[in-house]
Formats: C-alpha cells, sequence, structure tokens
C-alpha cells in the first residue's frame, strides 16, 4: 500500500484517499496482469482489497477476509472511544503522537498483538524501521480519519457500495479472525460478514489481537492453503 | 499546568522560523477548527497574520493558518518555533511546549474532549516526559 512498507511516501494528507488506495490496488495488479488471484484483506486491506475484488471479479478466484470491515455505520465501539483512539490521531494530536513519536509503528503494534515480548524481539524494530521520520509516517494518522464514525464522514458512498456489492458476491471465501481482537471484535464483525456473506466458510479463530497475523502467521497461512484446496477439490 | 501564553506579534529580528509540526486537517472534528477561529479571531484576521503563543520554555511559536479553496478556514496549521537565527533547536524543549499546546488546545475545545484523556493517551504511548507525572 503506498504509504506503508517500503512503497513511496506521500508527503500530503490529501494524496491519500480509499478510492484511491483501490485504484492504486488496481493499476498494480493490472500491470502485472494478476489473474486467479486470492486477496487476503486485513484492517484497511479490507476496503481496499474488498474495492479491487468487487470491480474486478474476472481477477479474483477467492478472498480471505480478516479483522476488517466493509460497511458504512455503525463504526467499532473502539473507533466511538475518544481514548484512546479519537485522540491519537485527532487534529494535531495525530501528527505529534504518530508523527513526531511514531506511536503506531512502536507502542501501537506491541499493543495490537497477544505475544509481546515475541513480537519486540523479532517483529518491531522492522515496523518502525520502515517509518523512520515523521513523514513518512503521516499514512499512520490519515487512514484512521477515513473510518466513518456518523453520515457526514469522507468515504461513506464508497462503503455503502462495498457493502452493497458485498451482499451480492459470490466468491468462496474464508473467515479469518484473531480471537483477541478488540478493535473489530469478532462477535460484531466477523458475525456481520457472514450475515453479508452466508456462503463464507467460518470464522476461524486463531490466537491474535488487532494484527493476529503477527501471533498466528503459520497457523492462519495452512488456513488459507487448506480452504484453497478445498476449492481445488470442488472445481478440479 | 498548561503554560501557554497568547501574545501580540513579537520581535522577529535575529530569529527563524523552524517548522516543528504540520496539520493538514484541522477540521478533521470541526471543533477543533473552531477553537483556532475563535481564539485567534479568525473571521475578521483571516490569513492577515498568524496567531503567536509563549510555551513553557519560554520560547515563542507561530501558528500559521492554511486555507484551501472549497474548504472551511483554516484548512491546515503549520507550527513553526522561533528559534535564535543561527542556534540549533532543542527537540525536547520542542517536544515539551508542544505537548503543553496540545493541552491547552484540548482544554479550550472542551465538552467530550478532556485533558486527562490526552495525558492518558501521552502515558498510553509512553511519550518520556509523562512518565514522571502518574
Amino acid at each position: 500500500m503506498i504509504g506503508f512498507g517500503l512503497s513511496e511516501k506521500p508527503v500530503r494528507e490529501q494524496a491519500h484517499s480509499l478510492d484511491g488506495h483501490i485504484a492504486n490496488l488496481t493499476s498494480l495488479l493490472r500491470q502485472l496482469d494478476i489473474r486467479n488471484a486470492t486477496m487476503v484483506c486485513h484492517d484497511w486491506g479490507g476496503p481496499t482489497g474488498l474495492g479491487f475484488a468487487l470491480s474486478n471479479p474476472d481477477r479474483v478466484r477467492a478472498l480471505v477476509i480478516m479483522s476488517t470491515w466493509a460497511w458504512p455505520l455503525p463504526p467499532a465501539e473502539f473507533h466511538k472511544r475518544i481514548f484512546p483512539w479519537r485522540m491519537m490521531h485527532a487534529p494535531l494530536v495525530g501528527p505529534y503522537l504518530l508523527g513526531r513519536h511514531n506511536a503506531l509503528a512502536g507502542r501501537g503494534m506491541y499493543l495490537s498483538v497477544v505475544d509481546r515480548k515475541r513480537f519486540r524481539d523479532e517483529a518491531q524494530s522492522a515496523y518502525e524501521n520502515i517509518l523512520p521520520d515523521p513523514a513518512a509516517r503521516l499514512l499512520t494518522w490519515t487512514w484512521p480519519r477515513w473510518i466513518p464514525l456518523d453520515d457526514t464522514a469522507r468515504g461513506l458512498e464508497r462503503f455503502r457500495s462495498l457493502e452493497r456489492e458485498l451482499k451480492k458476491s459470490k466468491f468462496p471465501t474464508l473467515l479469518v479472525w484473531g480471537r483477541e481482537d478488540e478493535v473489530f471484535d469478532h462477535k460484531t464483525f466477523a458475525t456481520r460478514f457472514k450475515e453479508l456473506l452466508p456462503h463464507a466458510e467460518g470464522p476461524e479463530l486463531v490466537t491474535g489481537r488487532h494484527f493476529l497475523q503477527e501471533d498466528s502467521g503459520v497457523e492462519i497461512a495452512e488456513k488459507i492453503n487448506n480452504f484453497l484446496d478445498r476449492i481445488d477439490a470442488r472445481h478440479p | 499546568m498548561i503554560g501557554i501564553e497568547v501574545i501580540d506579534k513579537p520581535r522577529l529580528d535575529g530569529k527563524r522560523k523552524a517548522l516543528v509540526l504540520a496539520e493538514d486537517r484541522v477540521g478533521h472534528y470541526p471543533e477543533f477548527r473552531e477553537f483556532f477561529v475563535r481564539r485567534f479571531s479568525l473571521e475578521t484576521n483571516g490569513l492577515s497574520r498568524p496567531g503567536y503563543v509563549r510555551a513553557p520554555s519560554g520560547m515563542i511559536y507561530s501558528l500559521v493558518f492554511v486555507g484551501r479553496s472549497g474548504e472551511p478556514f483554516p484548512d491546515g496549521i503549520e507550527i513553526y518555533a522561533l528559534a535564535d537565527a543561527l542556534e540549533p533547536l532543542s527537540e525536547g524543549d520542542v517536544d515539551t511546549d508542544l505537548w503543553a499546546l496540545l493541552s491547552w488546545m484540548i482544554d479550550g475545545i472542551g465538552g467530550e474532549w478532556k485533558v486527562e484523556d490526552l495525558d492518558a493517551t501521552g502515558r498510553l504511548y509512553q511519550l518520556p516526559f509523562l512518565s514522571d507525572r502518574g
């Protein structure tokens, strides 16, 4: 995703939009001529990955949906609270905490896994080092601001269309959720995906808070491989 | 103790403006924009002058309000330290000054926005200068 990882880092908030990130992904996958893709959609990978899949169904084979959402409202309880979520990315507070102090890649990621010692020892520096200065960290406070909290939010129409199109989707789908996720708790969010996609398998619960792949990466990969094997068996 | 004082235009001789914090979307929560409009009379002053504050370290900061066509004013804010022209900034002082400015802002916005929640958020993310404040 442009703005994260080793991708380029735009330095203005206005460079980022949900539609823009879906278009970026579409551009990448079309240029690589990817077909028969399995989209593994986690966190903001949900709205962006599903945005691509639902508008390019001829290139997508299956969906794996993990700890995310794809509808306008209501927001998660976590996202409605001032402390800590709305405060941490509030105007000026966001650039200060997440920019000057790298709060997401550092402490934020640490708080969002179950095995914190292992994360600190093995992974945390990788997250911190790819966002080396405040300008590189822009998306860490810009993306949270795109989560709809009420009907005045930016992106509301895109989320409405995601929900509408997702209901019609027939993609083979697997739901995987972190048992300890307190951001998109499985009882609320996996259940709603199951209502939208009654044919989906799961939710399969694994050890994990919001960044579940840090705690259960191997287990999640096995679940995805088994899921794809089952699809192959149905459509040899 | 917040320690922010709004001041009139300071003397700028021998000073340089050092950008220390930028916000592209001050109206993300509209009450934040309204605070700055109210506090610096922006409905009448508009773009004519920055706001100036003196922070706990004694450093003066300039608040430059940014307008963007099609958006309510101000749309952004740039905060500059007015440092001695040829001297380096103390990043530690800037850090605590900015925190004081954020506390002052949250206190001025009021309502559901509380300084206690800002402090709790700062402690959650282990800002070093908050570690001895309980």
